[in-house]
């Protein structure tokens, strides 16, 4: 490599960015760009910004930035204290009445799924933490089955069973913290920091079990990787004599404040035929009256042998959704006393080698995760790495239904639309 | 000139003095309440390092505030964007001018007292406008009209509901006001609907939870206050932790006896220790307001803009006129 | 369901099937049709879509889109692959039968470059408007990023020139990693998992 010339000085970033900005229009054919407007403050085309400066590309694009009499082009730009984590979105709003939205991803992409195809199988249950990262156990329990499935194998019971377990505390402990941010957007500020007392208490267990009280690299290929301890089972105790009494705080702030139903109810109504035609799944499904429930519809590890009911709501609107999740927690609870007592003794973890070389072939599995139903396709081609690693995120496909949902309600409705949809920027992502 | 009249200029401009800087402690002890509170409900601890047991955390804030760089947005218009934080800010004070701490203890104790103290309130909605405006940002402008709107909306029923209390009493004078629940009862009883109506309306006039849109965090980042920073900002901050303290008082002149003290104590004393007396169960009753305020602020969501204009004027305006009405009926019909 | 599908005809070609899913394969000139039969036929009843994926095997030989459905007749989930000419990436899109591909197709048209006629909002989704290349082909070479960012040449690590591609591009075109499967993981039957008994903890295998 040539050595760096000493005499080299690094440019200045506002030069950077004008010369990138010349350099772009001129590549587009535009004019260069106007010069910046001085002293007096320029009103004339106050309400143009927020149109994008390169051409427009699609059919949806020009509809909805092209703007008519009176509309304004509003952005709830990355850094928002509401959007849940870095989304952008661009609102068309007439007035406060909002007449198209365009949400605008990427600010978090990672590579995630290139980032796999050079990593063991693994390694690989270890890049998918983050991705939806408040649900970490179902980021890796679709892969764990998918390279499972690949190889040939079965994880052993207890391994299953243990899988369950940590796969519905994070449930818990994600729609907890749903509820929790769809107060705070509103306005509320203490449920989210009960809530939060409810995550650190499961997350402290989770810890215990796996090291980790983020992001758990607690899946192997085959099993999970450290059996229960006697830390986690005495936690486990603690919190399930107290987990009602918790989520019973929340419950009694929210449930019937007249403030808070005001706002949510008939707001946002998804119906049916709109939900499944978007691909909307999990909660936000069942919310709008379709029982659709992977771990009914397709069962896999041992959904099988647990009794549940798949509840669904009628009305579809932002208050059916929270119902949902408060009913599905006390369903996620009613599982976890069944797990620990059907819990069998025996190895967690099947007998792989370190670095899993699986046949050529493809494996695709499906899971319910908290925000919907999270999928992996997977392509072996005999080697240590997957050849394509596909992950399907809920909260990606949840989004496309806001431009839907949104039009015809107020700025303010948009942040509690969003925090019912419950999405997770890290999944949206990738 | 005459000896009386530099009296009363010399005390008068002693007691704005006093006043304005009551205001600065006031809004650090109302800040400080509203930390620790808050945190006490959501089960955690609030600040417990700056000082014994973190007391002087929002001093601190203050100081901090003084130290920011003021930055001032490229296009905004300079002059309008410096005059907005003063104008929400003198609004707040002038209007403690009438505000009745002790028997004695007034800083002008007008005869118009009532008209004067909600007139210069409502000069805060110019502020905000004019903030909204000047900083050449559509979240501002936004934030501003609707603050405005709330703001003018709310006006009404509150001082409609304080019109019963002036028919009961006869008088605009809030001594008067304050004497006359010395020999009837708390006016609390008196209006018992008409309490409720002025409670809402002022939570809202004064942009507290659950109407704190104007300011509301989650969806147009700081409302109007959005551009500003430093010490500018520091003005919109104080303004809106005093005009609470102001409402307390006010609240507790109009509904709940001044310096009145409650049934088992002996309602007033004279002389120096009265003022005392007077001021201790003052500060008593308006801090209970500020708490509840602050209760309020923990544990209630935020109403949405055209709900909040549907209940000032669908519910509290027709609750207000209707206070008046049986007011004018039971004063004439009784002669009270 | 097995039966079911020979009643698809000769659009559909190899079938396989796993213990949870069947696969078929259906060229791009019937995709459409044949995803909406198996949407609206009673039969089939296949309302929902799971997964739209794009994979791409390799310099030299073609692409695929591949769609996951789900039905509550059926327990399996039915794959579709559909094969996609590399030096012609084009593919019908399905935003007329399910509005929710429309994010799939984006994301796909954004990672592996496969055009989506009839997409009325074809634009990229992860990375900026001006990019120009696809970030999940196997051929993806070098970012845009780095290559044209006005600093590049200060520091030699955004100086492509000084990079040594040899092990990489020797990586892309490797002559003995050919993706033919003769048998795939759906055909032979899982091994026995061997599993030690005589250790007393038996908290993993040994």
């Amino acid at each position: 490599m040539t050595a760096v010339d000493p005499e080299t000085r690094i440019p200045d970033p506002i030069d950077l960015d004008r010369a990138e900005e010349e350099r772009l229009r001129a590549a587009a054919g535009m004019g260069p760009a106007p010069a910046s407007s001085g002293a007096g403050g320029e009103y004339a085309g106050f309400e143009l910004v927020g149109v994008p400066d390169r051409p427009l590309q699609t059919e949806r694009e020009v509809e909805m930035y092209t703007l008519e009499e009176g509309e304004m082009l509003v952005n709830m730009g990355p850094q928002h204290p509401s959007t849940h984590g870095v989304l952008r979105l661009v609102i068309k709003v007439r007035g406060e009445v909002v007449t198209d939205l365009d949400p605008v991803f990427g600010y978090l992409h990672r590579g995630i799924e290139k980032l796999c195809e050079n990593a063991t199988y693994t390694t690989v249950l270890t890049y998918v933490d983050p991705m939806d990262y408040l649900a970490s156990m179902h980021n890796e329990h679709a892969p764990a089955i998918a390279f499972e499935k690949l190889y040939g194998i079965k994880a052993p019971p207890r391994a299953e069973y243990i899988r369950a377990l940590v796969v519905e505390l994070n449930r818990v402990f994600s729609h907890g913290l749903m509820i929790g941010f769809l107060a705070l957007d509103m306005g509320g500020l203490t449920p989210i920091l009960y809530s939060f007392i409810n995550r650190d208490e499961v997350v402290e267990l989770l810890a215990s079990i796996s090291g980790q009280r983020m992001l758990f690299n607690f899946f192997r290929v085959g099993g999970v990787n450290w059996d229960t301890n006697d830390e986690f089972l005495s936690r486990l105790g603690t919190w399930h004599a107290n987990v009602r009494k918790t989520i019973g705080y929340n419950e009694k702030l929210i449930t019937e404040n007249e403030i808070f139903r005001g706002r949510t109810r008939g707001m946002g109504v998804l119906t049916p035929e709109q939900a499944i035609a978007y691909g909307v799944s999990g909660p936000n499904l069942r919310a709008s009256g379709v029982p659709f429930d992977v771990r009914r519809a397709h069962p896999y590890s041992i959904y099988n042998e647990l009794e549940f009911d798949v509840i669904t709501q009628q009305s579809g609107d932002v208050y059916a959704r929270y119902l949902q999740r408060i009913a599905e927690i006390k369903q996620s609870l009613h599982l976890i006393d069944q797990i620990m007592d059907k819990m069998p003794h025996g190895p967690v973890q099947a007998q792989v080698p370190g670095i899993i070389r699986p046949r050529p072939g493809r494996a695709y599995a499906a899971i319910e995760s908290p925000r919907g139903l999270y999928s992996v396709y997977a392509i072996s081609d005999g080697g240590q790495t997957p050849y394509r690693f596909r992950m399907r995120d809920p909260s990606f496909i949840t989004l496309q239904v806001m431009p839907v949902l949104m039009p015809g309600h107020l700025i303010a409705d948009t942040m509690a639309v969003m925090a019912s949809l419950d999405p997770v920027m890290g999944g949206v992502d990738k | 000139m005459d000896m009386d009249v530099l009296l009363g200029i010399g005390r008068f401009v002693l007691a704005t003095t006093l006043l304005l800087l009551l205001t600065i402690p006031t809004a650090f002890i109302i800040i400080q309440i509203e930390l620790k509170v808050i945190a006490l409900m959501q089960l955690r601890i609030g600040p417990n390092r700056v000082g014994p047991r973190g007391i002087f955390q929002s001093t601190i804030h203050g100081f901090k505030v003084l130290a920011k760089e003021d930055a001032v947005p490229d296009q905004a218009d300079r002059a309008t964007f410096t005059l907005a934080p003063w104008m929400v800010y003198m609004a707040a004070a002038m209007s403690m001018l009438v505000i009745p701490f002790a028997p004695g203890a007034i800083a002008a104790d007008m005869n118009i007292g009532v008209i004067y103290f909600f007139a210069v309130l409502g000069l805060s909605v110019v502020g905000l406008l004019v903030a909204g405006w000047s900083s050449y940002n559509k979240y501002s402008l936004l934030g501003g009209l609707r603050s405005a709107a709330q703001m003018v909306s709310y006006e009404i029923p509150l001082t409609l509901s304080v019109v019963g209390v002036v028919i009961l009493t006869g008088s605009l004078n809030f001594t008067e006001i304050i004497n006359h629940q010395l020999a009837h009862g708390w006016n609390l009883w008196w209006q018992i609907l008409g309490f409720p109506v002025f409670f809402i309306a002022a939570t809202a006039e004064i942009n507290r939870a659950p109407f704190d849109l104007v300011e509301a965090d989650s969806e147009i980042v700081a409302g109007p206050f959005t551009e500003y920073s430093g010490m500018r900002f520091g003005f919109f901050f104080f303004a809106e932790y005093v005009a609470l303290f102001i409402m307390s008082t006010i609240m507790v002149a109009l509904f709940f006896g001044g310096w009145l003290a409650p049934w088992p104590f002996p309602a007033q004393l004279g002389g120096f220790a009265g003022t005392i007396y007077g001021l201790v169960w003052f500060f008593a009753k308006t801090y209970f307001f500020v708490f509840f305020a602050v209760w309020m602020r923990a544990t209630l969501p935020r109403i949405r803009v055209d709900q909040l204009m549907g209940v000032a004027w669908k519910v509290l305006l027709p609750l207000a006129l209707v206070n008046l009405f049986l007011t004018a009926v039971a004063v004439v019909a009784f002669n009270l | 369901m097995r039966l079911l599908i020979d009643r698809l005809g000769d659009t559909a070609g190899e079938l396989r099937t796993d213990e949870d899913s069947v696969e078929i394969q259906v060229s791009r000139d019937h995709i459409v049709d044949t995803l909406k039969l198996l949407r609206d036929e009673e039969d089939f009843g296949f309302f929902f879509l799971a997964d739209a994926a794009a994979v791409d095997y390799g310099v030299g030989r073609h692409l695929e889109v591949v769609y996951h459905l789900y039905s509550d007749r059926h327990p399996a989930w039915l794959r579709i692959r559909v094969p996609v000419e590399r030096s012609d990436p084009r593919a019908p899109s399905i935003t007329g039968l399910w509005a929710g591909a429309m994010f799939h197709e984006r994301e796909m048209y954004d990672m592996m470059g496969i055009v989506f006629e009839g997409n009325r909002d074809l634009r990229r989704i992860f990375m900026s408007p001006d990019y120009r290349s696809f970030p999940l082909r196997k051929d993806f070479l070098l970012p845009d990023d780095a290559a044209d960012s006005p600093a590049a040449g200060v520091n030699p690590l955004e100086r492509p020139e000084t990079w040594d591609l040899s092990a990489f591009t020797r990586e892309l075109t490797r002559a003995g990693a050919t993706y033919a499967p003769t048998a795939t993981a759906m055909d032979v039957p899982p091994d026995e998992v061997p599993q030690a008994d005589d250790v007393a903890d038996k908290s993993r295998p040994r």
